[in-house]
């Protein structure tokens, strides 16, 4: 069975879903955010038997979609963080249909992951720039409504005016960086367009251009600096299963898209020479943004109070390390290409990440704030909820035994193998900056003293759906060897 | 059937303890006695088998850093797994007894298990980090037990120490271990064994030795040899079944069993090994003094299992890793033993400690009499018992690797039998002392039981047939007659002063205060914290306002916020602001990227 | 080498004489009125009434119409790349070139069974 196939039976999930949400409206969320997540397991568990490109490529279909490992590994990615959105949506209902007014339906909320799910996953195939803008556009048209769905709610509308104009300049700066790329090679495919990149002599300067017009679309998809200034507001403003989902899902797909395209413009280049060709510029350019979106990251963090401000600068921390990862191109002594720890990262981000946002969903559920003061006294009133959350800060902090830790040692591995000293520094000390601001949470939970003693209600789906990702968190940690052989 | 099977069944039990039957105390008790008799009959089930796996690979650094969690399964491995089972096994049977009005039965129960897990990977751990963890582990439950009735002040402070002072000698470990793998790239005990058969490329012999002293750290804390065995008496304050298991049997015997393991380290290192030898003879010396003029019964006992390990530890340095293995299985049993028979006493006669209140037992709990002197002539070496055999083995490698040590190690012979013939004298003869010793009763079967196995194992399991089918190490030495003579004469007269000088006694007749106060070794330290450890972090202290805190941290603390603070404003919340922004920002990347090379 | 842009320049010439000529022939036949005429001088709104309170208040639906509108013309405008491609993929690749319109209609069908559904073509609802 080809990969395509996978993105055909998730958009036609999501068209089946469609219908039944309008000629069945007694379903509910809950019948909904059931069916999309089954369906979605079920494509989750084919994605292991689905088949690349055949080897005389016949079909034009391969001209613009590639399966290779690293594809198929963001597909895993991009379903799993789509289930555990849905779940938390379901938790998430109640609070949003308090801002959605009468005749207001939660019924797109629920669908609109599935259609975006297929983007993503298509994102993580696309390999031609003309697929890569399409599937773009389908992931990011999604998150438009997703973000801007409590209408009633002024935070959500804001944050969706936000995304929306801004989003709209990036895409902007894409086509027309895709327009210059396409102009010096001639070219959409990325493959080819590595090939013909080798060949060009002295066109150095143009190649760049197009090369900062597409960072500057990716760098605002990833929330690298300096096109981070959306992510605070919108992940603020947005309901919170969507921020997860922009933290998660749309930045795994950014990276993989990025790191293809990095790919293709380094060809085989490889380490940072120093010779001044325009893939040691590229590189230096990408470090340089790193080393700045982690500090801004890091240090922007430390005076938060609102936990979803605290969680939208440290994703753009997170996305500092990743970009370092991406910046040394082939890290000599460790056996992984920058691609796999980039792939590892997010593999490590996502359980974390989707944790600390499902507690905050249910904390916000039944307490309708979402400072980080709400979270005072949690180790009391709910010890299973802290524990998890507990676990998950850990782990984004890159405590030893979880992921998280492991996520993050790759990363310095590789810049000290290229030896990236003033990154080095730089990265050591956001990690250094994220123990304290993620101490904050901790100190929270257990040593302020609560302000009422009422235990938060979980349900048993939400517990054990939990109680999996701590343990995730953990034995992947433990293990490392789990997520590497999914990559390989 | 695999060895990790071993490690699955406690940490099993652990997990349903907690995380289950919490609830229960009877029910967590089965639990756990379930689990650790599994684990007897899986060592049991596995004793022919030989071998080593690796079960996952923890961290793998391309080719910088290695760290397996591996097992294994040598003839090493087994006799020390066999003890622990075994004794594990009888002291949780004895502690269903001994815990039963216990309020808190459950915890007792899943500590044990946590405990029984640590040790577990102590014995199989096929690495030095991985031995690190479980080395930090039984640290762990050894404090938790300890500190079983925490609500006792001094139960609470004694489980304290215990883990303060093993964090000194952990951190020598860890240092030790950080050395090793500075030096060698490889931190499997195989992997250091084919290094050091290699030729130990290129590293000098000092740092060799150095590592191997750092090693002996961790050894010294958790074996509680000199100075750092303060913690060893006070850790009487646990219930005395964990006394029995952990603080005599299993886990300060972990210390010499490490240092077995690296034996091939000490062999390499003469001066390491030389260290070794006279800490291990002072203490043995240092302990035995002390242990005869102390007036409650499982001071005395602590004070013995110091000086035993001592004798081990110091052979050990003098290069005989099997007669340390050989003393520490023979001793596990007598010394189980004997905390047990003091466990039943003292159960007996209403939670009374002081030997001076007990008095005229013998009659009234013949049984445990008859074992406690099984266990009494054991430790004491009373010819063909074990603790004679394995004794003798010691006393014959003092004799050819140095005299001086000999001389030492046979003083402390002659000190043993002295004051453990007080202690049964004290105890068991004369008329009762106090009322609760007139009133003492036998214990139940359940209690005596495990007495009499491990009475009958004290006796038997020195001769060469059940040490072999047992999987003990065995040292290879000779009859030797003046060893033997030695070892009787010291005997003898020991065990002679000591009935004559306190037969019929109702008090202590000559109090030695530096013996009965341990020579000052818990007020000299004492003294060191307050005055000296004090005013050097009065000093720092001030250094620490001034700089740390002032320049360093602070400023940093308030560069850090500022500028985090200026970031924050940057992120207003206009979108003409951000659109501006975004702007300005794509214009700085082009010029960065295309005109700024 | 710039010649091949003519076309497009010529396309350009087009478009802004068209409007230019549009307006200027507005200008010279129209009949100017010479009083002043409130209808005559308002600007055309899309039927909105340009001066009113700073917040009028009006149907949603007329938007709603409007969008769903825009957005099936803009899908048919897709099917003529299709039809021009259509003869050459049929020696070539047949199976693709059907089910891909097929795919493409059917989820625009879906679409509208949707909005259907949805009551969003009702005026009155």
């Amino acid at each position: 069975m080809p990969a395509y196939i996978l993105e055909l039976i998730v958009v036609g999930l999501g068209l089946i879903l469609l219908l039944l949400e309008s000629f069945l409206p007694r379903l509910g969320a809950k019948g909904l955010a059931a069916i999309g997540s089954v369906g979605l397991l079920v494509v989750l568990f084919l994605l292991p038997s689905v088949t690349g490109a055949p080897s005389e490529s016949t079909g034009i279909i391969w001209k613009f979609y590639s399966a290779d490992s690293l594809a198929l590994f963001y597909k895993g990615l991009a379903l799993i963080t789509t289930i555990l959105v849905l779940m938390m949506s379901v938790v998430y209902v109640p609070v949003m249909q308090r801002y959605l007014g009468t005749g207001g339906g939660v019924g797109e909320y629920l669908i609109l992951p599935v259609f975006t799910c297929a983007g993503l996953m298509w994102m993580a195939s696309a390999n031609d720039l003309t697929s890569i803008f399409v599937s773009l556009e389908v992931v990011t048209i999604g998150f438009y409504i997703m973000v801007a769905y409590m209408r009633r709610n002024v935070g959500s509308l804001e944050a969706g005016v936000k995304y929306l104009i801004l989003g709209a300049v990036s895409t902007g700066f894409l086509v027309y960086g895709i327009a210059f790329l396409f102009g010096v090679t001639g070219q959409t495919n990325l493959d080819v367009i590595s090939t013909v990149l080798g060949l060009l002599e002295g066109q150095d300067k143009i190649i760049l251009f197009s090369f900062a017009l597409l960072l500057v679309a990716f760098g605002f998809k990833v929330a690298a600096v300096p096109f981070q200034m959306w992510v605070p507001d919108v992940y603020q403003g947005a309901p919170t299963p969507t921020a997860a989902f922009l933290s998660v899902g749309s930045k795994a797909a950014g990276f993989i898209v990025l790191s293809r395209i990095v790919d293709a413009f380094l060809g085989d280049h490889g380490v940072q020479t120093g010779d001044g060709s325009y893939q040691d510029q590229i590189q230096r350019v990408l470090l340089v943004v790193a080393g700045a979106t982690i500090l801004f990251g890091s240090l922007a963090a430390i005076p938060q109070t609102n936990f979803k401000r605290l969680m939208a600068y440290s994703s753009i921390s997170h996305a500092g390390f990743i970009l370092l990862a991406l910046a040394c191109a082939y890290p000599v002594r460790m056996d992984m290409a920058s691609g796999e720890v980039v792939a590892f990262y997010l593999a490590a981000y996502l359980p974390m990440t989707m944790a600390a946002f499902f507690v905050l969903c249910i904390v916000r559920s039944s307490r309708g704030e979402e400072e980080i003061s709400v979270l005072d006294g949690l180790g009391k009133r709910s010890p299973f909820l802290a524990f998890v959350l507990l676990v998950s800060v850990m782990g984004l902090a890159g405590i030893p035994l979880t992921v998280g830790f492991l996520g993050k040692l790759y990363v310095f591995q590789a810049a000290l193998d290229q030896g990236h000293f003033v990154l080095l520094a730089i990265a050591t000390l956001g990690a250094a900056a994220g123990f304290y601001y993620y101490f904050k949470v901790v100190r929270s939970m257990y040593w302020n003293a609560p302000s009422d003693q009422d235990a938060i209600a979980v349900g048993t789906g939400s517990r054990v759906l939990l109680a999996l990702l701590a343990a995730a968190i953990i034995f992947l940690g433990l293990n490392q060897g789990i997520i590497l052989g999914f990559l390989r | 059937m695999s060895p990790a099977l071993l490690l699955l069944l406690p940490l099993l039990s652990v997990v349903v303890i907690f995380f289950g039957t919490k609830w229960s105390g009877t029910l967590s008790a089965l639990v756990s006695v379930a689990s650790v008799a599994g684990s007897l009959g899986v060592t049991l089930a596995l004793f022919s088998t030989d071998s080593s796996m690796v079960a996952m690979n923890w961290i793998a650094l391309g080719d910088v850093l290695q760290v397996d969690i591996g097992l294994r399964w040598d003839r090493l491995a087994r006799g020390m797994m066999f003890v622990v089972t075994l004794v594990g096994t009888l002291v949780h049977v004895f502690s269903l007894a001994y815990m039963r009005e216990d309020e808190a039965k459950a915890r007792y129960f899943g500590c044990l298990s946590l405990f029984m897990f640590s040790m577990t990977g102590i014995v199989l751990a096929d690495n030095l980090v991985m031995m690190f963890i479980f080395w930090e582990l039984v640290g762990v439950s050894s404090y938790l037990l300890i500190g079983h009735w925490f609500t006792k002040a001094s139960a609470a402070d004694a489980a304290k120490k215990a883990f303060i002072t093993n964090r000194i000698g952990d951190f020598g470990f860890l240092i030790g271990i950080l050395m090793l793998f500075g030096l060698t790239g490889t931190v499997s005990f195989t992997g250091l064994e084919n290094w050091l058969a290699g030729g130990h490329a290129g590293a000098s012999a000092g740092l060799l030795t150095a590592a191997a002293l750092c090693l002996f750290c961790g050894a010294v804390g958790k074996s509680a040899q000199a100075p750092l065995h303060v913690w060893l008496p006070d850790a009487m304050e646990g219930p005395t079944p964990v006394s029995a298991l952990i603080h005599a049997a299993t886990m300060v015997a972990a210390g010499v069993f490490m240092l077995v393991r690296v034996g091939f380290l000490i062999e390499a290192s003469e001066t390491a090994g030389l260290v070794i030898a006279w800490v291990g003879g002072f203490t043995a010396l240092l302990a035995a003094l002390m242990a005869t003029q102390q007036d409650d019964i499982k001071k005395i006992l602590a004070y013995s299992t110091l000086s035993q390990l001592g004798y081990m530890v110091m052979v050990v340095g003098l290069g005989s890793g099997e007669a340390a293995m050989f003393h520490l299985y023979t001793h596990a049993f007598f010394k189980a033993l004997l905390f047990l028979g003091a466990g039943a006493i003292i159960y007996a006669c209403h939670h009374e400690q002081n030997i001076w209140k007990m008095g005229g037992l013998k009659t009234r709990m013949p049984i445990t009499f008859a074992a406690f002197g099984i266990g009494t002539l054991a430790l004491i070496a009373f010819p063909f018992t074990s603790g004679f055999f394995s004794k003798e083995a010691i006393l014959d490698i003092a004799l050819h690797e140095n005299k001086l040590l000999f001389l030492i190690a046979a003083g402390v012979a002659f000190l043993t039998a002295f004051y453990m013939s007080r202690l049964l004298v004290v105890t068991f003869l004369g008329a009762p002392r106090s009322e609760h010793a007139g009133h003492a009763k036998e214990v139940s079967v359940i209690m005596f039981v495990p007495l009499l196995i491990l009475a009958f194992l004290s006796v038997v399991a020195g001769y060469k047939p059940v040490a072999e089918l047992l999987q003990a190490q065995l040292p290879d030495v000779h009859w030797n007659w003046f060893v033997f003579f030695v070892s009787l004469a010291t005997m003898l007269a020991g065990a002679g002063l000591g009935f004559l000088r306190y037969l019929d006694k109702r008090s202590e007749p000559k109090v030695i205060p530096v013996l009965a106060n341990k020579f000052y070794f818990d007020e000299a330290y004492g003294w060191a914290v307050r005055n000296l450890q004090d005013g050097l972090a009065w000093v720092v202290r001030g250094l620490d306002a001034l700089f740390i805190d002032g320049l360093a941290v602070g400023g940093i603390t308030r560069l850090t916020e500022g500028v985090g603070c200026l970031f924050r404003r940057v992120i207003t919340g206009n979108l003409q602001a951000y659109s501006y922004l975004f702007g300005v920002g794509v214009f700085v990347l082009i010029y960065f990227t295309v005109f700024l090379r | 080498m710039l010649n091949q842009y003519i076309p497009v320049l010529m396309h350009l010439l087009v478009v802004v004489g068209f409007a230019t000529m549009t307006l200027l022939m507005s200008v010279w036949f129209g009949r100017r009125s010479t009083s002043k005429q409130d209808i005559k001088d308002t600007a055309y709104e899309c039927g909105m009434i340009p001066i009113g309170e700073n917040q009028p208040r009006f149907s949603v639906k007329f938007y709603i119409v409007a969008m769903l509108f825009v957005l099936f013309d803009i899908e048919v405008v897709f099917l003529y790349p299709w039809a021009v491609v259509f003869r050459d993929f049929l020696s070539a690749d047949q199976i693709l070139i059907f089910w891909s319109i097929l795919g493409f209609v059917g989820i625009l069908f879906v679409a509208y069974l949707y909005a259907l559904k949805k009551r969003a073509l009702n005026w009155v609802g």
